[in-house]
Order: structure tokens, then C-alpha cells, then sequence
């Protein structure tokens, strides 16, 4: 047994509204015994200040505006800056194209999870890369 | 509706039926609608309750379950309206031209993340998502771009924006269209003006709190209609459709429009308008969800719900302002990302839940849509699929065709009813901004999503190529991207804007309009005022939230 929760910050990055994903995910990530900090609308500073305030494992993106690309590798470059990207992980969810997937990756996204996707996945998917 | 002994009759054929039948082999599955209304094996004749002429009756007539026309689509045929807009106006001005060479029959426009929230290109929180996900529109000078040689004295333009942001983006679009050589008096279209979208249906950004945003949305509704404005337009679409959307039900997604247009008739009561000044300039946007024949019986329903709440609560006289006028949009929430080509057949058959329910207009969604923004050729194909509806199928040649049908009559019966009991739940904590403030509409979301998925997962409700027949992400359909340079297009447009007009008389109009929003005076006519001289969105709602402060929902995981 894990001596200490996952923690994990659930954020939206922008201005973009489409809010049900964000909260389906935390809420299944909350019942697996999971530390859920919804940190609903913030900018990129703001993600990572969070992040790294809470010293969190996780950081979920929810995005439905289009500006996966752009959203997800400014928070990447500050937490770089930051120095904490190796210690955090990051996963995307949202209407992302599969076609999207890949790039994201590359950058430096463990995982991407768009439209469809099983919450029950997501917790399996933390729960192997984050072992406490 | 049925001769009392002849329904005996039918009643005892009915018993022996069932008894031979009894253990008559029913697959292992749970017979409910998506709303959870358990369905019988078989509807009779037993199951029809009431009078005809009181409850169904003949189009073109109260209760309007038939139909709000006597002759519906035989007379015209409902309005083909793609929601639509991508990048800047003037590219979305290309998309509208071309989907009307190809038929098109009206026009709506969908707006992009910065314009639903009233914040400029120039606020770094949101200058990612310029055009991305809307055509944005943040001056009057975009309007102008947006509609370019298009006939909008003919052919009407819905404008979807909320309260928060309503007054400046249709003052824009009146201002345009007076300086155009429009009457405002002629000038046909709508506002979507909806409380509940921007705060259960999308969270808002920086918004004000549900007081002011009913105030606003009355506002708009008021001068528009009762004052004579645009006594054409449609001032408000209550839009069941996107909180829908989030996974509430059909009973639920009734419910909340008509608790919410209470809460305006009554608001705009209490300044002094009789109902009749403007009920009839109401409208509703609807969902075309999964369930096909709930679906239908819910548009049934929803006419004869509205003229009856018009007459007991409103004490309505004039039969036309009791009619239930309404906008469908397929379920784009029901369509999946893989195996794409599937969600053309699904938006098919919601399209024709929509049409043999009577709406007035439709917008069916492109399969493309759990991807990206409709690519050219995807918005072709949701355009194409209501026009094989319309111009092949032939369910044009009568009203109401389902009408009569034993479980057509009982399943409108009972989302009837059950509608009138959501309603009463939600009225009792209040009007429609008290059940968004207390947080009650935000936890009946909530339970909804936690709902639905739990069923998604259970596998009791089925999306085909995600729970059932799994399929990979589809990678082959061509991604529609919107234009990156958009951003800097818009900024531009904004600078060039504040270089021409006249800064100080601009500041004068806008501290009129503080004051307007303090003293709870109609902010419209100065709204008109200063986006003529040049004022942004950005700018008219920095004034709200200086004055009103910004409101945070009371979200619930």
C-alpha cells in the first residue's frame, strides 16, 4: 500500500468553459483515493505555481479550445524553467484530434486522453507511473 | 379520446393477451427511455388519457401539440441553420457564402471563447484561443467583415452570444446594419441571450454574478420587443441544447428553459410590460439527443407545456402568444471521435427526431465534430443530410404524422408531467439566478455528469466504436485547423479601431453607462451608443465587472 495519496492538479488552462470532462475525471480520480486540487480556470503561471505550492505528481490539462498545442507547451516550458518538469507528470484531456497526440508526446505529455476516453483508464494510467 | 365501452372491451382483450404472453421471451436489458421512463412492451389504445380537442387537437391551434402552423412543412420547410464560425470574420464570412450557394436557409454564428467572455485579443489569458473555437468579434467592425454581401434583411442571422455579452454584440450588429440602410424595424434574427449557458452549460470566465446577468438578458428583451427597437427579432433562444449537452435528461433540459423563461416574463413583468407585449417573440433551442421517440414526444410536449403556462400563469388571451417556437441542434455530446463516418448516420436520425417533432430550425452537427471545428466538406455533408430529409424522403406531405400514435400520446403525456414536477423543484428554491447563486442547478449537473458516465461505463448506455465495437482514434479524417495568424489579424483590427475613433467622447459615453448599470436604468441605448463609437466588447464588459465585480460559480465535483 501506498504510504502517501497521489496528488493531482486538475486545471483549465484559459478561458474556454466546456467543464464536464474536468469534472468527471476529478471526481473518479478523487474516489480511486486519489489528493484532488480543482484548480479549475488558470493561466500558465498560475498551473505551475500551483504545482509546485501543492507539490503535486499530476498535472491533468482539460482543454476544448482548439489551443491544446499552444497551452499545453507553455506550461511545459515554465515548469522546465522552473525546474520541476521531471517530477511531475502530465497528462491532456479534451477534443484533441488524434492526429494531435503524438506531438504532444513528444513534448513531453505522458499520456493524452480525448473524447471517449474510460476514467477508468486515467486511474489505471496514474496509478502505474506514479508508484509512492 | 376512445368510447368508454369500447375501451372495456379492448381492456379485457388486453388482459387475455398478456396472460398468453406472459413468459413471451424479452431480452435481459432495462426498456427505459434515456430519461429513465420505463417502457411497456406495448401501447394501446387503454393508454391514451384525455380529450383530443383538449390535449392534442389541430395544428395551428392551442395547445399547438400538432404543430404551431396549420400547415408546418407544407407551407415552408423548416429553417437549414449551420452554427457556424472559425478564425476571423472575414473567413467565416466565406464558410456562411458558401453553405448558402449550397442551400442554406439561414445563418447563425458561432463565436469563440474571448467574445462569449468579453475579454479583447489583447489579455494574454485568452489570446490562444482567437477564432479557435468561434469567429471572434470584438468590434463593430468585425460585424461588418462577418456579414459582407450577405442578404440579412433576408435571411435571418441567429447571433450566439449570452447576457454578459449580448448587448455589445447585437448593438455592434444593429449599429451595422443601420449605417447598412436597414430598418432596425424590418430586421429579422435572433439572440441567444441565455442565462444558463454561460454558467451551468459552459463555466463563465470572469463574469458577473446571475443577478446581473438576468438583468442584462431582460434588458435586451425589453428594448428589442416591448420598447420597439427590433420588434422583429428574437431577443432571447432559451437553450435547453447545451446544458443537455453536460448529460442532463429531456425532462430535465424542459425543465430548465421553462423555470428560466418564467424567471424573465416574470422580471420584465415587474417593470411594468404586460406578457402579451413580448411572449411571442420568445424562442427555444432544443436538443435532438439518442432517445428517438422521447425525443419526439419532448418537442409534443414542450408546445403543449408552453401554451399552457401561458394561459394559466400569464393568463395569455391571443392564441399566438402561446405558440412554442424552437431551434434543434443534433447531439454532438452522442457523436465519437472514432470511426467518424458513423456520427453522420447518428445525426441523420436525430435530424429526423427534429423534424417529425415540428421545429422551426436545424442545425445538424458534422461528423468531424469530436475532432475539430467542421471542415468545408463535413459542414457540407450536415447540410446535404437535412436536405435528403427535406427534398427525398417525402415526410414533408403532413402534420404531425406521429400523432395518434398510442405510444407517442403516452410518452408525451408522461414527459408532460414529469416536466411540471422538475419545474416546481427548481421553483422552489427560486427564480432562475437564485437556482444558479445557491449552487442547486450546478449540483443537478454534477449528478448528471457522474450519472451519465457511470452508465457510459456500465455499458446501459452504448456508443458504438468507444464501448461496444471499440475501435481505435480515427487518424485518417483531415483535421481542420483554425488560422493561427488570427490573433494578430484581430489585434490589428482592434489598434486600427482605437487610431480612428474619438477616445474622449468614447469615455464620456462609457461613464454614462456606469451609471446606467448602477442605477438599474436599460443599459442598451447607451450600449448602441458607444460600440457605434467604436467601444469593444472588451471594454463594455470591463465596465460590468468593475461595477458589479466578478462572480465565481459554486461549482461541484
Amino acid at each position: 500500500m501506498p504510504d502517501k495519496k497521489i496528488r493531482v492538479l486538475m486545471s483549465k488552462p484559459g478561458i474556454d468553459g466546456h467543464w464536464r470532462g474536468g469534472i468527471v475525471v476529478s471526481r473518479a480520480l478523487r474516489d480511486a483515493g486519489m489528493e484532488l486540487i480543482f484548480g479549475g480556470f488558470q493561466n500558465i503561471k498560475e498551473i505551475v505555481e500551483s504545482a509546485i505550492h501543492e507539490d503535486v505528481d499530476v498535472i491533468g490539462l482539460s482543454i476544448h479550445s482548439g489551443a491544446h498545442l499552444t497551452y499545453t507547451q507553455q506550461v511545459i516550458d515554465l515548469l522546465k524553467e522552473r525546474g520541476v518538469l521531471d517530477d511531475i507528470l502530465i497528462i491532456v484531456g479534451g477534443v484533441i484530434p488524434a492526429q494531435d497526440f503524438p506531438k504532444l508526446k513528444e513534448i513531453g505529455v505522458a499520456n493524452v486522453y480525448g473524447p471517449g476516453s474510460l476514467v477508468s483508464d486515467i486511474v489505471e494510467f496514474i496509478k502505474e507511473r506514479i508508484t509512492k | 379520446m376512445f368510447d368508454e365501452e369500447y375501451l372495456k372491451k379492448i381492456r379485457e382483450k388486453k388482459e387475455d393477451w398478456d396472460k398468453n404472453f406472459e413468459n413471451a421471451k424479452e431480452r435481459n436489458v432495462k426498456f427505459v427511455t434515456d430519461s429513465d421512463i420505463p417502457i411497456r412492451r406495448l401501447y394501446t389504445p387503454l393508454d391514451v388519457k384525455g380529450d383530443f380537442l383538449e390535449k392534442v387537437n389541430f395544428p395551428g391551434v392551442p395547445p399547438y401539440t400538432r404543430g404551431i402552423y396549420p400547415t408546418m412543412y407544407r407551407g415552408r420547410v423548416w429553417t437549414m441553420r449551420l452554427f457556424s464560425g472559425h478564425g476571423t470574420p472575414e473567413e467565416t464570412n466565406k464558410r456562411w457564402k458558401f453553405l448558402y450557394e449550397n442551400g442554406e436557409t439561414g445563418f447563425s454564428a458561432a463565436v469563440d471563447a474571448l467574445t462569449f467572455n468579453g475579454i479583447d485579443p489583447t489579455n494574454p489569458d485568452g489570446a490562444p484561443e482567437v477564432g479557435t473555437s468561434g469567429v471572434p468579434l470584438y468590434c463593430i467592425d468585425s460585424l461588418f467583415a462577418l456579414t459582407e454581401d450577405i442578404p440579412i434583411d433576408k435571411v435571418s442571422v441567429a447571433l450566439v452570444v449570452e447576457p454578459f455579452t449580448s448587448a455589445p454584440v447585437c448593438a455592434m450588429y444593429f449599429n451595422m446594419a443601420k449605417m447598412r440602410g436597414y430598418d432596425l424595424k424590418s430586421l429579422i434574427g435572433t439572440t441567444q441571450n441565455d442565462i444558463l449557458t454561460m454558467t451551468v452549460g459552459y463555466i463563465p470566465y470572469k463574469n458577473v454574478a446571475p443577478n446581473h446577468l438576468l438583468r442584462l438578458a431582460c434588458d435586451f428583451i425589453e428594448w428589442t420587443v416591448p420598447m420597439k427597437n427590433v420588434p422583429q427579432w428574437h431577443p432571447i433562444n432559451f437553450t435547453g441544447y447545451n446544458y443537455r449537452e453536460g448529460g442532463i435528461d429531456a425532462v430535465q433540459e424542459l425543465a430548465f428553459v421553462f423555470a428560466s423563461a418564467c424567471s424573465h416574463i416574470d422580471n420584465l413583468v415587474e417593470r411594468g410590460w404586460k406578457a402579451e407585449d413580448f411572449v411571442n417573440r420568445l424562442a427555444f433551442h432544443l436538443a435532438a439527443h439518442k432517445d428517438f421517440f422521447e425525443e419526439i414526444a419532448k418537442y409534443r410536449a414542450a408546445r403543449r407545456i408552453w401554451a399552457t403556462l401561458m394561459k394559466d400563469r400569464y393568463n395569455i388571451q391571443d392564441p399566438k402568444s402561446m405558440e412554442f417556437r424552437f431551434h434543434v441542434q443534433t447531439a454532438g455530446s452522442s457523436l465519437t471521435a472514432q470511426t467518424p463516418k458513423v456520427n453522420i448516420i447518428r445525426t441523420a436520425i436525430q435530424a429526423l427526431e427534429a423534424n417529425l417533432g415540428g421545429c422551426q430550425s436545424l442545425h445538424t452537427n458534422s461528423y468531424d465534430e469530436a475532432i475539430c471545428l467542421p471542415s468545408e466538406e463535413a459542414a457540407l455533408i450536415a447540410l446535404r443530410t437535412q436536405q435528403v430529409i427535406s427534398e427525398e424522403t417525402r415526410i414533408t406531405n403532413t402534420v404531425d404524422p406521429l400523432a395518434g400514435s398510442y405510444f407517442i400520446e403516452w410518452l408525451t403525456d408522461e414527459v408532460e408531467n414529469r416536466v411540471m414536477k422538475y419545474i416546481d423543484k427548481i421553483e422552489k428554491v427560486g427564480s432562475i439566478d437564485k437556482a444558479l447563486s445557491t449552487g442547486f442547478l450546478y449540483k443537478e449537473m454534477r449528478d448528471a455528469f457522474h450519472k451519465r458516465r457511470a452508465r457510459i461505463e456500465k455499458g446501459e448506455e452504448i456508443f458504438l466504436g468507444v464501448n461496444k465495437y471499440p475501435e481505435p482514434y480515427d487518424t485518417c479524417t483531415d483535421v481542420f485547423r483554425t488560422n493561427e495568424s488570427a490573433i494578430q489579424i484581430e489585434v490589428d483590427r482592434i489598434k486600427k479601431l482605437k487610431a480612428r475613433r474619438d477616445n474622449a467622447k468614447l469615455e464620456n459615453i462609457l461613464d454614462k453607462l456606469r451609471n446606467m448599470c448602477e442605477k438599474e436604468e436599460n443599459v442598451m441605448p447607451i450600449i448602441m451608443e458607444a460600440t457605434k463609437e467604436g467601444a469593444t466588447v472588451g471594454e463594455i464588459c470591463d465596465i460590468y465587472r468593475e461595477i458589479w465585480g466578478i462572480w465565481e460559480p459554486p461549482l461541484a465535483i
